[in-house]
């Protein structure tokens, strides 16, 4: 009797009913001590409906001229051009976007107008109070709100939160009806995450590298800081950074270039720039990766801290692999002299003396084999050597492997951290929208990676090579600091750049109770290019900040009081060092390097002569000019 | 307890019992019921709209109520005014009907006429005066006397021609409007009568050929607004936010009504979603309130209304009478049918009230006034020889 009643009721409940979502308020961003690092808050969109505006009156004439009358307003209020605003009234849509972002006291006055047709909605907007800061870590958020990039896409569900809804009868105008369905479904608003960050030493850190990289001519420099007993990341931070209020926005230096490049380009110019290096990217760890070398031969017992070795080129299967030294030879030394030579042959000796499969077990413990599960989108995977004899003994003193920097940061946070590899992490909690703790993220075990006692004495010997070794630049008076300098050819169409380096520095500090490892990468520096002319005083420069603001009392030894009355002293014996232990030893002293030929290009050289003369009596930051001539390659093929 | 004498004026009972025996309680309860329905209805109808328009809910009901009143005057009015003296007024309605209407047409664009959607139906004059409702009851009185006067007209070449030339310019004076569902309904009811006169079957069959030719020309051929509104007609879907808006509207408000409705005052299409849910679409309304059931009520109660002026027009004491009623419910039953068909997708939507339910104060007025005329036609029918 009733044709097509339940189809034709079906279609008035759809057109009468609004269901409308209730957006849920993301989640803030917020740093260990709670500072504000992204927070939401809501922007104005205007609305019309173009058939309404065009209808106002009773004859044509009386609606051209409301319709005209409101074109105007609405143009003058919004600051807009009335034909843009024309072309919107002229539609045939039934609702359409006016305009986004609109400031609350325009809403007023477009309120006060008393306009017809509009609509007036407040959807949320994403704030970055610091600009570009701590960007590559943050992320931010696509046109839908949603997180694109960063801790914003990884912690996307916990920050935007459940919307709601509101389901209720309309009427044409869609005001609300008295009566009829009326359900309302409140919105569970978004989680604030907690980070491990703290804001200021990142804001000291990021001060410092930008500094570094002016300072030594280099393409970029990475810093991260992390507490070793809990994997806690206190700074991660990267040069350039973008602003994440408006992240397709480019560099201001590349805003030429980049108008210019084609959509592809353009995209790709995008994802570079919001790369997060110290997760995302690996690099050759050189020397760096010596601490871990010698960590594992100390645990397995194959060696012992007063072991001695001679240093001499090593044949492997069908190689012959020299120090970087040769033709010249460190001669004999003592284990931790062989750290603070960076001599390769001993580096190789001890792999030899593990043997790969404990070598690889070493360190796969130290969870260089596998991603570190760090709460972060897109974590690159580490490059190893295979499981051969060169591959082995090219690893131990890390060539020819790749690793995330945060992976080999808590691999030498575990060194920091009596053996205890820490999971590294980002977020250490979740709160609510009142700042009540939702959850508490325990810091969590990944493996043992070695003894106590062991990273005891791997501990003495970064802290010898930053007093007496080519770490020197990062000491700071007053601190026990330990640390490893590192320099590797950056790989180029398949093999090694001539000219162009990762130089780097991974510190422990203090060593009595270590409370924080740090690296810092300078992305091809020019110049003087080693780890310990340039990422060591960056260090230097962040770790003299960073450890009084972290509370750590200075306690200045015998040594320090000596140095800081800059009293005379004594030009040390260069000759036959590295270029790079020569810089650090020299800047540990508080003197200054100069080197000859000025264009240093290649990253291997030794110094063959100075001025002024070993034992001659000078002044602190005095001039020292090196003479140096490259060295071999280490890897020969045998003939 | 004393007991007095009533004394009784025997003529005064004779009198009173003379107005109510001869008054037609059938019609009269039947179109009482129907006002108050109407007045209820229009009013559940209009209240959003109301609010939403003027401001204030029942800015319509009381302007519904007003026209109720003053129409249901002139009926009580027109029930004892002897209707043979309304053929005076007869060539003097037809006139001013047909002055109206071209009013219409020759002051468009002056204050004097008021134009919404392109369409000039209206007079102003303090009040809205609609010339195409009025002409309907000016066309029936001048057609009732005309045919009574002369019963063989219809058989005279010559009258036929002039009814016709008659029927003709009216038609084009509404069409011009637009108003083409009025001007059809205005010719359709000087046709019935034609035909009550004697007309040749012949011109009946002719003009319905007349008309279907006419309507398949200005839907496919013509190509031009009855084009769209033809088509609509079959498929409002088709065109769901334009032409085929109301019609759409409507079946929503059917469909969501369904057998017994969401219950008076529940409508929901009334919020705005139909333009003016008082007006000519007010039958989805009822529909979504009080479901198919209720419409089957009204419809019933019309065909009361029809039925019973039937039997009148059939009773009357003269052909005068006899036209007079037959016009009025020839009118009652195009419109209704009319407005069912628009509203239903089974005609092209026009504009077309429903008697008593569309709030409309010219339309209450002429149909309250043609009822007050066939009251009296029964009356006098049913009136005893000797009182004569």
């Amino acid at each position: 009797m009733i044709v097509k009643g339940e189809e034709y009721a079906l279609k008035a409940v759809k057109q009468q009913t609004s269901d409308s979502i209730v957006t849920a308020d993301r989640g803030t961003i917020v740093d260990r001590n709670l500072n504000e690092l992204a927070i939401s808050a809501t922007a104005n969109t205007v609305w019309v409906r173009p058939s309404v505006i065009r209808s106002q009156g009773d004859d044509l004439q009386e609606q051209q001229a409301n319709m005209v009358y409101e074109i105007k307003q609405l143009a003058e209020i919004l600051d807009m051009e009335e034909a843009d605003v024309e072309s919107v009234v002229m539609s045939d849509s039934q609702l359409l976007k006016l305009k986004k972002s609109v400031e609350d006291d325009v809403v007023a006055e477009l309120r006060e107008a008393k306009l017809a047709g509009l609509e007036i909605t407040d959807e949320p907007k994403r704030y970055y109070p610091n600009g570009a800061f701590l960007s590559q870590v943050l992320g931010s958020l696509n046109d839908d709100g949603d997180g694109l990039n960063g801790l914003e896409l990884y912690y996307n569900s916990t920050l935007s939160g459940i919307d709601g809804r509101w389901i209720t009868n309309k009427d044409n105008k869609r005001n609300s009806l008295a009566y009829g369905v009326d359900k309302y479904y409140d919105a569970q608003d978004g989680y604030t995450i907690q980070t491990t960050i703290d804001q200021t030493i990142q804001k000291i850190v990021t001060q410092k590298i930008t500094a570094a990289v002016e300072k030594c001519n280099a393409d970029r420099a990475m810093c991260m800081i992390m507490d070793p007993k809990t994997g806690d990341i206190l700074a991660m931070a990267q040069t350039p950074e973008y602003d994440p209020n408006n992240p397709r926005q480019p560099l201001e230096a590349d805003a030429e270039l980049f108008e210019e490049m084609s959509s592809q380009d353009q995209v790709a110019y995008w994802n570079k720039l919001w790369r997060n290096f110290c997760i995302s990217d690996v690099y050759e760890p050189g020397s760096t990766f010596k601490l871990i070398t010698t960590s594992l031969a100390l645990e397995y017992g194959v060696t012992y801290l007063n072991d001695t070795f001679y240093c001499k080129s090593v044949e492997v299967a069908d190689y012959t692999l020299h120090c970087w030294y040769y033709p010249n030879s460190h001669g004999q030394e003592h284990l931790y002299e062989a750290v603070e030579n960076s001599c390769n042959p001993v580096m190789i000796e001890l792999s030899k003396r593990m043997g790969s499969d404990r070598f690889y077990a070493g360190i796969q413990n130290f969870g260089l084999t596998e991603k570190t599960g760090v709460d972060f989108p897109g974590e690159g995977n580490n490059i190893l050597q295979p499981k051969n004899q060169v591959g082995l003994a090219t690893m131990s003193y890390g060539q020819g492997i790749a690793v995330t920097p945060v992976s080999l940061v808590s691999a030498i946070s575990s060194i920091a951290n009596k053996g205890y590899l820490m999971k590294p992490r980002l977020v250490k909690a979740l709160l609510d929208s009142d700042g009540n703790v939702v959850e508490e993220f325990e810091p969590e075990i990944k493996s043992r990676t070695i003894s106590e006692q062991t990273a005891k004495e791997v501990l003495g010997i970064m802290e010898k090579v930053v007093s007496e070794g080519g770490g020197g630049a990062a000491k700071v008076l007053g601190y026990r600091i330990g640390g490893k300098t590192g320099t590797a050819n950056k790989p180029e169409n398949g093999g090694y750049s001539d000219t162009d380096v990762f130089a780097s520095f991974m510190g422990v500090a203090p060593i009595e109770d270590p409370q924080l490892v740090i690296l810092v990468i300078i992305d091809t520096p020019r110049g003087v290019l080693y780890g310990s002319s340039t990422a060591a005083p960056c260090a230097h420069d962040i770790l003299e900040e960073v450890l009084p603001y972290m509370g750590i009392q200075p306690n200045y030894s015998d040594a320090d009081y000596k140095a800081m009355k800059k009293g005379k002293l004594t030009v040390p014996n260069l000759v036959g060092k590295s270029g790079e232990s020569a810089v650090g030893i020299l800047s540990g002293m508080g003197l200054r390097a100069t080197f000859t030929p000025e264009n240093l290009t290649a990253a291997n050289v030794t110094i063959i002569d100075q001025f002024p003369k070993p034992g001659t009596q000078t002044v602190s930051d005095s001039l020292i000019t090196l003479y140096y001539e490259i060295s071999e390659d280490i890897i020969e093929e045998e003939e | 307890m004393k007991k007095y004498k009533v004394t009784v004026n025997k003529n005064e009972i004779k009198k009173y019992r003379r107005v109510f025996h001869q008054m037609d309680y059938t019609l009269v309860i039947t179109a009482l019921i129907l006002s108050l329905l109407g007045i209820v209805l229009a009013f559940s109808a209009s209240y959003y709209y109301s609010i939403s328009k003027f401001g204030n809910p029942y800015h319509l009901l009381i302007d519904n109520i007003t026209w109720y009143l003053i129409s249901w005057g002139v009926m009580i009015f027109l029930a004892n005014f002897d209707y043979h003296a309304l053929r005076h007024f007869a060539v003097l309605a037809i006139g001013v009907g047909l002055v109206l209407l071209t009013m219409l047409i020759v002051l468009r664009g002056t204050p004097l006429v008021k134009t919404i959607n392109n369409a000039s139906r209206w007079l102003n004059f303090g009040i809205s005066v609609m010339p195409g409702e009025l002409i309907k009851p000016a066309l029936i009185l001048f057609f009732a006397s005309w045919f009574s006067a002369q019963p063989n007209a219809m058989k005279d070449t010559k009258s036929v021609l002039m009814c016709f030339g008659l029927l003709g310019v009216i038609f084009l004076l509404i069409y011009k409007q637009p108003n083409l569902s009025t001007a059809v309904i205005v010719v359709s009811i000087g046709a019935v009568l034609m035909l009550l006169a004697g007309l040749s079957k012949w011109f009946l069959v002719g003009g319905v050929g007349a008309a279907f030719l006419g309507s398949f020309y200005l839907a496919f051929i013509d190509k031009g607004y009855m084009h769209t509104r033809f088509m609509t007609a079959f498929d409002p879907w088709a065109d769901a936010l334009g032409d085929g808006y109301q019609v759409v509207q409507g079946l929503l408000a059917f469909g969501s009504g369904g057998m017994f409705g969401k219950g008076l005052g529940q409508s929901i299409q009334k919020t705005l979603y139909l333009p003016e849910p008082q007006s000519d679409f007010i039958l989805p309304i009822i529909g979504e309130e009080i479901g198919l059931v209720g419409i089957l009520g009204i419809l019933i109660l019309y065909a009361i209304l029809i039925g019973r002026i039937m039997s009148i027009a059939l009773r009357a004491k003269d052909t005068f009478g006899c036209y007079l009623a037959a016009g009025t419910g020839a009118m009652l039953a195009i419109n209704i049918i009319l407005n069912i068909l628009v509203v239903t997708a089974s005609f092209p939507p026009t504009g077309v009230f429903l008697p008593f339910m569309s709030q409309g104060g010219n339309a209450t007025l002429v149909i309250m006034a043609l009822l007050g005329i066939v009251l009296n036609v029964s009356r006098q029918a049913k009136q005893p020889e000797e009182d004569e």
